[in-house]
C-alpha cells in the first residue's frame, strides 16, 4: 500500500495509539471539541484501560505494517480501575527496554500518561511522535545496515543466503 | 558420582517399592557414553536404569507436570530442578506435598559437543538443591560466576547492531519449539502460538515470524525466569536465548528491586504481576 | 575418471558461473546447503548438514498462489514458477535416498505436485560417498550404502584424495562431459566403507502393525519434549500445512512444513484433538516412519542419517527404539500368552 501523500510526496506514517476509554480517549475528545489540530497519522484504538494493552499487541501493530506506537492511558493514581496502569507501567517498563535491546528505535514504540482534561497533551504528543518517527522513515528503515551485518556476523554465511534473511527482516521488525 | 547414582537408584528402588511414589524422574543412558536422557522409573526392579553424571544435561523438571496425577512423584533435583519445582508451585501447578524431591549437589555439567563445561552450569547461581526431601551427596560451594557478560557485549553494540545480532540469531531459529516445552515457566494449556484462531502467530517460516515467537516468549516468562538455561540447551540451532532472558532479569532487578525466580527470594509475587504505587515514572 | 578433491574449487566456481550451485557449508553457526559464491567454504568433510537438503526441493514455506481485489474485480495468481537448472553437489547417499522418498510421495501414486516437479527436475544431485560414517550413521541397516548411491546423477567415490566420478543418468552425463577440463584420466580405489551403528529392521514394519498399545509409547512420551526439532532436521519428513496471509485488498497463500509433534497439528475446528497426547504423537511419528510408509510405497522412511539422534534436546534415539521394537515378542504370541 503507498504511504506517501499523494499531493507532497512526504512520507506519511502509520502510527496506532491504544488509548485508554477513561483518560486518554476522554482527553482526544475534548481534543476534537477544541478544534486542535494534529497530525492524521495516528490512529486511535481504544481499549478498556491501559492494562488492556497485551504487549503482544505492540509488537503484531509494528510487523503488521505500523511505524509506530503509543500506548497512553491514566495518570497513576487515577485509573478508573485502581490499579491497571500501575501493572501497565511495569509491563511496558521492561518490554519497551527488551524491544530495545533487540534493536528498535526508541521513538518507535512510546508510553504516556494523559488524563480527560489534557487535550493539549494529547494533541502534543501526537505531534511529537508524529514528528520523531515522520523523521526516522518507515519501519524498513530500522533493518541494520550491511556494516552492522558483518560487525556482528557469524561465519560464512552464504551472500545469496544473507540477501534472504535481510530482505524478510526489512518488511518490519 | 559413583556413589550418589548408585544412591539414587538405592533411594529410586526403595521409594517405589514402598509405594511411596509411583515414580521418580531422573536420567538414562543413551546409546554412547556422553548422551544421557530424561528417565521416567515407574517399577522398582527399573530403578538400576538411572544414572547420574557429568552428561546429564538436560533440566527434567518439566515432566513433574505430566505425572502428578498419578500419585506422588519423586523427581531427582540439582540447583536448577529444584527451582523448577519452587516454581511450579508458586505458578500453583503443584503442591508441595505432591513431590518427593531427591536433592543433588551439582558439580557443573560437561558439554558433550566441547568437552567444556555446560554454558548452562558456567553461569548457574544455584548449584545445591534450593528445596529438597532428602539430600545425595554433600553440599558444593556456591561460586556464583557473573552471568550477564553476554548482554554486556550485546548492551554494547550500536542500535543497528543490535538489530543484526537478533536478525541473526531469529534469522536461524526453526521454530521447533523445543524452548518452550523445556522451559518450566511455559506452563501455559495454551500457548498463544497455539491460539489458530487468534492468529497471534503466523505458520510461515522467516525471521519476524521467529522474531515475535522469540520475543513473546522471552517476554511471558522473563519476570518468573529461574535462568536455569535449559531453553538454550534444549535449542537445536545453539542460539543463545538466554541474552534476552538475563537482559530482563537484570532490568526487573534494577528496576524494582532484586528478585529471583524460584523460591530464592522471599519478595512476594513475580515484578510482573505487582505494583508499588512508587515505582519510578518515566512515562510522564 | 578422477576429481582431485584440492581441485575442486575450481570446478565449483565453473558450475557456478553456468547455473546456481548449492555445497555444504557452515552458516552461522549451523550447516546446510547455502548457494555457493564468493566467501562461501565448502564443507565437504562434515558427514551431512545440520539442516537436511529437503528446502532445495521442498522450501520452507512456499507460496501456492496470490489474490488482489480492487472494487469488484478479483485477481488469483498462481506462484508457480518455472525452476532454473541448479546442481547440489556434495549431497550424502543417505540424503540421496531421502530424496528418493520425496520423490514418491509428490511424483508418484495418481497426483503430481507441480511446485515439487518443477524443482525436482531442473535439480542434478552429485553425490559424494562417506568414507568414514559417523557414529549416529545407520544407513546402510535401513535405506542406503554409505558408498553408494543408486539414483544420484553423478557419484563421486571417496578414494582420499580424490573422488572416483561416475555419471549415473543421462543428465549426470551431460554435467561430466562438461566437467572434462577438471577431471583426470586414471583408476583410484573407491573407499568402500561401513556404518559402525547398525538396526535390524526385517521384522520391524510387521511387528509395528500389533504394538499400537505397547508401552513403548509411553516410555518415549516420557522422554520426548513433543517440540518439532526432529522433524524439521529430518531429510524425509514431508507434512505440510497451508495457511494465509490476508491484508486489505491482497494476500497470498502459502504452505510450510508442520509437525505431527505439536498439538495444533491434529487439533479439529470443533477443538477435539484426536492426538493429544504425547505418547499419541510419537506413536505417530514412529508408525509413520517405520511401518506406515512401507505399506504405500515399500520403503522405510527413515534413511538411517542421524539427525534426529544428534540434535534432540531429549536424546530421543531411533535407532534404541527400532532395537526395543525388533527385540519385542510379536502381538499374537503376546496375547498367546496372555491367554496361557
Amino acid at each position: 500500500m503507498p504511504r506517501d501523500n499523494e499531493q507532497t510526496g512526504e512520507f506519511t506514517p502509520k502510527i496506532l495509539a491504544f488509548c485508554c476509554n477513561w483518560c486518554t480517549y476522554a482527553g482526544a475528545d475534548l481534543a476534537g471539541l477544541n478544534r486542535m489540530n494534529y497530525p492524521a497519522d495516528v490512529k486511535v484504538l481504544r481499549v478498556p484501560c491501559s492494562g488492556r494493552v497485551n504487549p503482544q499487541y505492540v509488537l503484531k501493530a509494528l510487523q503488521s505494517g505500523c511505524d509506530g506506537v503509543l500506548v497512553c492511558g491514566c495518570h497513576p493514581g487515577d485509573c478508573h480501575y485502581s490499579t491497571g496502569n500501575y501493572y501497565a507501567k511495569r509491563r511496558m517498563m521492561i518490554f519497551k527496554r527488551m524491544v530495545e535491546f533487540a534493536g528498535l528505535s526508541p521513538e518507535r514504540f512510546q508510553i504516556r500518561w494523559i488524563s480527560g482534561s489534557e487535550a493539549g497533551k494529547f494533541r502534543d504528543t501526537v505531534v511529537e511522535v508524529s514528528e520523531q518517527i515522520r523523521a526516522l522513515g518507515p519501519m524498513e528503515n530500522d533493518a541494520p545496515s550491511r556494516a552492522a551485518i558483518d560487525a556482528v556476523a557469524g561465519t560464512v554465511a552464504s551472500p545469496e543466503a544473507d540477501e534472504e534473511l535481510f530482505a524478510a527482516a526489512k518488511e518490519a521488525i | 558420582m559413583a556413589d550418589v547414582q548408585d544412591t539414587i537408584r538405592e533411594r529410586a528402588a526403595a521409594l517405589l517399592s514402598s509405594g511411596e511414589v509411583s515414580a521418580v524422574i531422573g536420567w538414562g543412558a543413551g546409546r554412547f557414553d556422553d548422551v544421557r536422557f530424561p528417565l521416567v522409573v515407574k517399577r522398582a526392579e527399573d530403578a538400576g536404569k538411572l544414572v547420574f553424571d557429568a552428561s546429564c544435561v538436560q533440566m527434567t523438571a518439566k515432566r513433574l507436570l505430566e505425572h502428578t496425577g498419578e500419585g506422588k512423584v519423586a523427581l531427582v533435583a540439582r540447583g536448577c530442578e529444584s527451582r523448577a519445582v519452587n516454581r511450579f508451585i508458586a505458578d500453583h501447578q503443584l503442591t508441595r506435598d505432591q513431590v518427593y524431591v531427591i536433592g543433588v549437589p551439582c558439580p557443573g555439567m560437561v558439554d558433550p559437543a566441547t568437552g567444556e563445561t555446560l554454558k548452562r552450569c558456567a553461569e548457574c547461581q544455584v548449584r545445591n538443591p534450593v528445596v529438597h526431601d532428602e539430600l545425595v551427596g554433600d553440599p558444593v560451594p556456591e561460586p556464583k560466576p557473573y552471568r550477564f557478560a553476554e548482554v554486556d557485549r550485546v548492551e554494547a553494540m550500536s542500535r543497528e547492531e543490535r538489530r543484526a545480532f537478533f536478525d541473526e540469531m531469529y534469522g536461524k531459529c526453526i521454530r521447533c519449539y523445543a524452548c518452550r516445552n523445556a522451559c518450566p515457566c511455559c506452563t501455559c494449556r495454551e500457548c498463544f502460538v497455539e491460539q489458530d484462531k487468534v492468529g497471534w502467530q503466523g505458520k510461515a517460516f522467516n525471521v519476524n515470524e521467529a522474531r515475535y515467537y522469540g520475543m513473546i516468549r522471552a517476554f511471558h516468562t522473563g519476570d518468573r525466569c529461574i535462568e536455569c538455561g535449559e531453553c538454550e540447551r534444549a535449542c537445536p540451532m545453539g542460539l543463545p536465548l538466554m541474552v534476552i532472558m538475563h537482559q530482563q532479569v537484570r532490568d526487573i532487578d534494577k528496576l524494582f528491586g532484586p528478585y529471583e525466580g524460584g523460591g530464592l527470594t522471599d519478595s512476594g509475587p513475580d515484578p510482573l504481576r505487582t505494583y508499588k504505587t512508587d515505582d519510578i515514572e518515566e512515562f510522564m | 575418471m578422477l576429481l582431485k578433491k584440492a581441485k575442486a574449487g575450481a570446478l565449483l566456481d565453473a558450475i557456478a558461473a553456468k547455473e546456481r550451485l548449492f555445497v555444504p557449508a557452515d552458516d552461522r553457526g549451523t550447516s546446510r546447503f547455502v548457494a555457493y559464491g564468493a566467501g562461501v567454504e565448502p564443507r565437504f568433510d562434515l558427514l551431512n548438514t545440520k539442516l537436511p537438503p529437503k528446502d532445495l526441493l521442498f522450501p520452507a514455506t512456499e507460496t501456492l498462489y496470490r489474490w488482489s481485489r480492487d472494487g469488484a474485480d478479483l485477481a488469483i495468481d498462481s506462484a508457480f514458477a518455472e525452476t532454473d537448472p541448479f546442481t547440489v553437489f556434495g549431497l550424502r547417499p543417505c540424503d540421496m535416498a531421502s530424496v528418493d522418498r520425496l520423490d514418491a510421495v509428490f511424483l508418484t501414486k495418481g497426483y503430481v505436485d507441480e511446485f515439487y516437479q518443477a524443482k525436482r527436475e531442473a535439480a542434478t544431485f552429485v553425490v559424494a560417498t562417506c568414507a568414514h560414517p559417523g557414529r549416529a550413521c545407520f544407513c546402510d541397516s535401513i535405506a542406503a550404502s554409505p558408498h553408494e548411491a543408486p539414483t544420484a546423477d553423478v557419484l563421486l567415490e571417496d578414494a582420499g584424495e580424490e573422488w572416483v566420478v561416475t555419471p549415473q543418468t543421462e543428465k549426470g552425463a551431460s554435467a561430466v562431459e562438461a566437467w572434462k577440463p577438471y577431471l583426470e584420466e586414471g583408476d583410484a580405489e573407491p573407499i568402500k566403507a561401513a556404518c559402525d551403528l547398525k538396526v535390524d529392521m526385517a521384522a520391524v514394519p510387521e511387528k509395528l502393525k500389533g504394538m499400537f498399545d505397547d508401552p513403548i509409547w509411553s516410555d518415549i512420551g516420557d522422554q520426548c519434549l513433543t517440540c518439532g526439532t526432529c522433524t524439521f532436521v529430518c531429510p524425509t519428513c514431508y507434512c505440510f500445512n497451508i495457511d494465509q496471509d490476508v491484508r486489505e485488498d491482497e494476500g497470498k497463500r502459502f504452505r510450510c512444513w508442520d509437525s505431527c509433534m505439536f498439538t495444533d497439528y491434529t487439533a479439529m475446528a470443533g477443538g477435539h484433538n484426536p492426538r493429544a497426547s504425547k505418547e499419541s504423537r510419537v506413536r505417530q511419528r514412529f508408525m509413520h516412519k517405520l511401518t506406515y510408509f512401507n505399506d504405500r510405497y515399500d520403503m522405510n522412511l527413515c534413511v538411517g542419517c542421524g539427525r534426529c539422534m544428534r540434535d534432540c534436546p531429549a536424546a530421543v534415539d531411533i535407532s534404541l527404539i527400532i532395537d526395543r521394537i525388533a527385540a519385542s515378542e510379536p502381538a499374537q504370541e503376546k496375547e498367546a500368552m496372555a491367554h496361557a
